[in-house]
């Protein structure tokens, strides 16, 4: 891919507006009452379903099963019906997950890269960065339809918001940008003082070695 | 096409595209049903699925190819029929068949389609690939993952048609097409119904930091916390015999063959093949895009390099598989 390519590979550490976007708005909603927030997640569906028939039938096509998709390093997870001619999103409490057919756990940007068939769900299940619990039957059928489809969640998010989706773009290389002069500032200011302790603690154990 | 003829997986549209872009000089996949050995839910293609797959390889000059490789049901033929029927209409340019009724039909119906034999027909000798040539007019067989290099070397002096061998991907350590342990556990077969280890008979469990992994209602196998895992396969699992606690057939580990080339072209190899249809298509990119790179290179003399797919393993491990292994 182009590196002007909108779509090139972002690095999982790159996933910073998005991950930053997630937490703000779970935060904000985890107060709130269920029926306040359902309208909304309606209208990711209603979206997500317009600009992807594919997937969207070959899930509804399924039996029906509830998968909680709970990115860890998020103050809520997901839950996510699908089967039986339907699929529902909600959110819901960790004290709430209850007892789905299947919960898939990881990092908020491994799930992201996973969905947007950036990465390889059984290279994440060897390796151990994705965990899954329960009847896997429903979950390698979500990752296979997610996998065939092409997935873009900053441009779904982008047409969600209408006129106002132009900036999404805009914003994930700010967003990027700015973690690059934050990590720049962390190693000018700290890396000396870093570099001292190593030194140190090479001297001790080459003491202790004695 | 250069020293090698790379053959990829899809199992699905996207991951068809993928394979084509990254490097593939021919796809192979299945139809949505019990007739190719990854039936696996929501994966495989539509017919309309595979008519744009075909016409996407084609406009590019790539192959696709239909993997029909599981066993007829007795009294129940009309899937795989029609898989063939409808391989011949769509333009594929190959279909790979395991089955003797399904690949009678198949020659006898269809002049034009040429006709592989699966690595599910486990023909692995000069007489058995001899009897398929001379019966179905086969032009290719893939090799079952259970002989040397010098082997196929010996074997190719003695058969007149190409061979075709995997390169990378997960290890069937079983004669495959004749493996019974998956369907002695599930009840549903991966040579007749193409589900090797179903996932509907799968399901994971947390055991304090212990990830426990079962099948058809038996722990195969206990993954500690951060240990890499593999497929909840039998023969992949991990057994107490005699006392002792270890992987009694085959360990979780990926075949990586990408340093043999040289070996598998002097034994007289036509086409490489990369296992995996029922990965992602991340992997199709990363997997495709290493052997096109390594197979350019090794077709024009440079140093084939070999490290960049450790992170796809399963297990996190790789081995050169039965190609250097001396057991039978």
């Amino acid at each position: 891919m182009m590196d002007d390519d909108p779509r090139a590979e972002p690095e999982r550490d790159d996933r910073i507006l998005e991950t930053m976007a997630a937490r703000l708005a779970l935060l904000l909603a985890r107060p709130l009452p269920p029926a306040l927030l359902q309208p909304p997640l309606d209208l990711v569906m209603t979206i997500l379903k317009r600009r992807h028939p594919g997937a969207f039938e070959r899930l509804t096509e399924l039996p029906e099963a509830e998968i909680v998709v709970d990115p860890i390093d998020m103050p809520m997870a997901f839950r996510l019906r699908l089967g039986g001619g339907e699929m529902r999103l909600s959110v819901c409490r960790r004290d709430d997950i209850g007892e789905p057919a299947a919960l898939v756990r990881g990092d908020f940007a491994v799930l992201l890269d996973l969905m947007e068939g950036r990465t390889d769900g059984d290279a994440l299940f060897f390796s151990r960065e994705l965990t899954v619990i329960g009847d896997t039957s429903p979950v390698v059928a979500l990752r296979n339809a997610v996998d065939g489809e092409d997935i873009d969640m900053l441009a779904d998010i982008a047409a969600m918001l209408g006129p106002f989706g132009r900036l999404v773009r805009p914003a994930r290389g700010a967003a990027s940008r700015a973690r690059s002069s934050l990590v720049g500032l962390h190693d000018l200011l700290l890396g000396p003082a870093l570099r001292r302790v190593e030194g140190v603690e090479r001297r001790l154990t080459r003491l202790e070695g004695r | 096409m250069g020293a090698f003829e790379l053959i990829c997986p899809a199992g699905t549209l996207a991951s068809l595209k993928a394979a084509v872009d990254a490097g593939a000089d021919s796809v192979y996949c299945g139809f949505r049903d019990e007739t190719n050995a990854r039936n696996f839910p929501g994966l495989n293609f539509s017919r309309a699925e595979m008519r744009q797959g075909v016409e996407y390889a084609h406009a590019r000059g790539k192959k696709v190819f239909l993997a029909a490789n599981t066993y007829a049901a007795a009294g129940r033929f009309a899937p795989w029929k029609a898989a063939v029927d409808d391989a011949a209409a769509i333009g594929l340019d190959a279909v790979i068949l395991a089955d003797i009724g399904v690949l009678d039909y198949a020659a006898g119906r269809h002049d034009g389609l040429g006709l592989h034999l699966s690595v599910q027909a486990s023909a692995s000798n000069p007489d058995a690939i001899r009897f398929y040539q001379e019966a179905f007019g086969i032009r290719r067989v893939v090799l079952p993952r259970v002989l040397t290099t010098a082997d196929i070397a010996r074997l190719n002096q003695e058969v007149s048609i190409e061979t075709e061998v995997f390169v990378f991907g997960g290890m069937c350590p079983m004669a495959e097409g004749r493996c019974a342990l998956s369907s002695y556990v599930t009840g549903l077969s991966p040579n007749s119904q193409g589900v090797c280890s179903p996932a509907e008979h799968v399901r994971y469990e947390e055991r304090g930091t212990q990830m426990v992994s079962r099948l058809g209602g038996y722990t195969i196998n206990v993954f500690e916390k951060d240990e890499p895992a593999g497929y909840p396969t039998l023969c992949k699992g991990r057994f107490v015999a005699r006392g002792k606690t270890s992987y009694l057939f085959e360990e979780p580990t990926s075949l990586n063959a990408i340093g043999m080339l040289p070996e598998l072209k002097a034994a007289g190899v036509v086409a490489l093949k990369i296992e995996g249809r029922q990965r992602g298509r991340a992997y199709i990119q990363q997997v495709v895009s290493a052997h096109r790179a390594a197979i350019d290179a090794f077709g024009a003399g440079r140093a084939v390099a070999s490290d960049r797919l450790g992170a796809v393993t399963e297990g996190g491990r790789e081995t050169t598989g039965a190609y250097t292994k001396a057991w039978r």
